[in-house]
């Protein structure tokens, strides 16, 4: 990009594209700590999901303090097979309360479900790289409706899970709608699959897709700002 | 045991209760609500009830401790071990007291026999009214999904429900179940989404008791009329679709609650 095409960047895109990179920031900045602190503690033997449990909690505890991003739900999903006692397991705290999830005791007994195949679960594991899916009900952790950011966890280069962390596009739609409508009069956000996330335009719901428009088409990551 | 457990007014002989009081606009799945006492016991009872029938707990099993529980599902001790008296009233659970004591699973606590004894309390007439709050919700999740949900979408659910079709009848239905849930949840409703799980959870284990091979085949088929009307992104078909599928099923159960031995 040149410095002229950045001078152009509206502040509505930059303000929208800095949300998002904080989210993705909060997480790659302990990744690296937890990621060796897993590592040690599975040198020798193979992990129970209590003991998982113990070595996320203080990482998701400081993702749900985060100041900067109203984070709902944060923690870690182990990968398939990872550890000894379950077939699969996430340690994930959620909600005002920052509860600790529980599948088992939630409306429907959930701890059948496959979450292998998840979007947030199964983009990084592909590709490598941090990744935002949604928005979509997440009727697995929360049952709201959320936006989640995900990246991949090594442990001696195998893919060990994912770090993640919850936003509920209520939280997003409180934190950028208005300054939209200030910085930009009429905006929309939508995903990358056309899906609108929060606009400022009172017609356009979000969870629809955005059909044929006229605007101007701003990318914030895998997210556009249209204006 | 527990002096003076209350009686429930809306819990006579094995019928649950059949309503939710006022929820805050956000209700979390593991939350329960804020209301009297008595209330709170009920929800707990159903909770635990789900729980033990529905296979995360298994006969002979000890329950959670009264205090783990009370953890769990973030209510007092005293209200567990209330709704923990009206499970030993239905039989569900037994309590021995020593070192070696707790709350066990009892027999009844099977979820096939729990759901043949339900299926044979329930009137017709509260049958019919269950599928109708699924198939209302469930109708308006699918009519929704037409409109906002994307092909890929849609032949994710396909591909995965055909990959279930190794399965025995019983844990097929379960398939079919998070097939329907997942539909749903394309809606972009959280709302009613949790509202379909709420009725999922009271008619799931119902519909684990329709079996045989001829049976499956047309629950499968009407499924696969429901995906196809969303993916051609026909609202209304989807919607009369889903609602002509749990009628089928309520047929079914209603056939196999007339073969089910007098008690």
């Amino acid at each position: 990009m040149t410095a002229t095409t950045r001078r152009r960047r509206p502040r509505a895109v930059r303000l929208v594209g800095e949300f998002f990179d904080t989210a993705f920031e909060i997480l790659e900045t302990w990744k690296p700590d937890f990621a060796a602190e897993l590592a040690a503690v599975t040198q020798d033997s193979r992990l129970t999901a209590a003991r998982l449990d113990d070595v996320v909690r203080p990482y998701a505890a400081q993702t749900l303090g985060e100041p900067r991003i109203p984070v709902y739900g944060a923690g870690f999903i182990a990968a398939i097979g990872l550890l000894h006692d379950a077939r699969g397991h996430l340690s994930w705290w959620q909600g005002p309360d920052r509860e600790q999830l529980s599948l088992a005791w939630s409306i429907i007994n959930k701890e059948h479900l496959d979450y292998s195949e998840f979007e947030w679960y199964r983009v990084p594991m592909i590709t490598g790289a941090a990744h935002l899916s949604g928005p979509s009900v997440d009727y697995l952790c929360s049952d709201e409706y959320t936006i989640t950011i995900s990246t991949p966890v090594s442990i001696r280069g195998t893919f060990a899970g994912v770090a993640a962390l919850d936003l509920l596009v209520d939280s997003v739609e409180r934190h950028l709608v208005p300054m939209l409508r200030r910085e930009a009069g009429r905006a929309t956000l939508i995903n990358a699959a056309e899906r609108i996330v929060a606009s400022t335009d009172p017609e356009l719901a979000p969870g629809d897709k955005i059909g044929r428009t006229e605007a101007t088409r701003y990318p914030c990551g895998s997210l556009t700002l249209l204006l | 045991m527990v002096e003076n457990v209350p009686v429930s007014k809306t819990h006579a002989g094995g019928q649950p209760p059949s309503r939710m009081r006022g929820a805050p606009s956000r209700m979390r799945s593991a939350v329960l609500l804020p209301v009297d006492d008595e209330g709170r016991v009920e929800q707990v009872e159903r909770r635990l009830i789900q729980a033990v029938t529905g296979g995360v707990l298994r006969v002979g099993e000890r329950l959670p401790s009264e205090s783990e529980l009370s953890r769990v599902l973030r209510v007092s001790p005293v209200t567990v071990r209330e709704a923990l008296g009206l499970l030993r009233d239905r039989g569900l659970i037994t309590t021995k007291r020593g070192r070696t004591g707790g709350s066990f699973l009892t027999e009844a606590a099977d979820p096939i026999a729990f759901a043949r004894a339900r299926l044979r309390d329930l009137t017709r007439l509260a049958l019919r009214d269950l599928g109708l709050h699924y198939a209302a919700i469930g109708s308006a999740c699918v009519a929704l999904a037409a409109h906002r949900a994307g092909r890929e979408e849609i032949d994710t659910i396909q591909r995965r429900l055909a990959a279930a079709a190794e399965h025995e009848d019983q844990e097929w239905s379960r398939h079919l179940d998070e097939a329907v849930l997942e539909l749903t949840a394309l809606s972009q409703s959280a709302r009613l989404t949790r509202e379909q799980m709420r009725l999922q959870a009271e008619f799931s284990p119902l519909l684990a008791l329709i079996t045989g091979a001829e049976r499956r085949k047309a629950r499968e088929s009407a499924f696969r009329r429901v995906l196809t009307a969303v993916r051609r992104g026909e609202g209304r078909a989807a919607a009369d679709r889903f609602a002509a599928a749990t009628d089928a099923d309520l047929v079914s159960l209603i056939e196999i609650k007339q073969e089910l031995p007098a008690e």
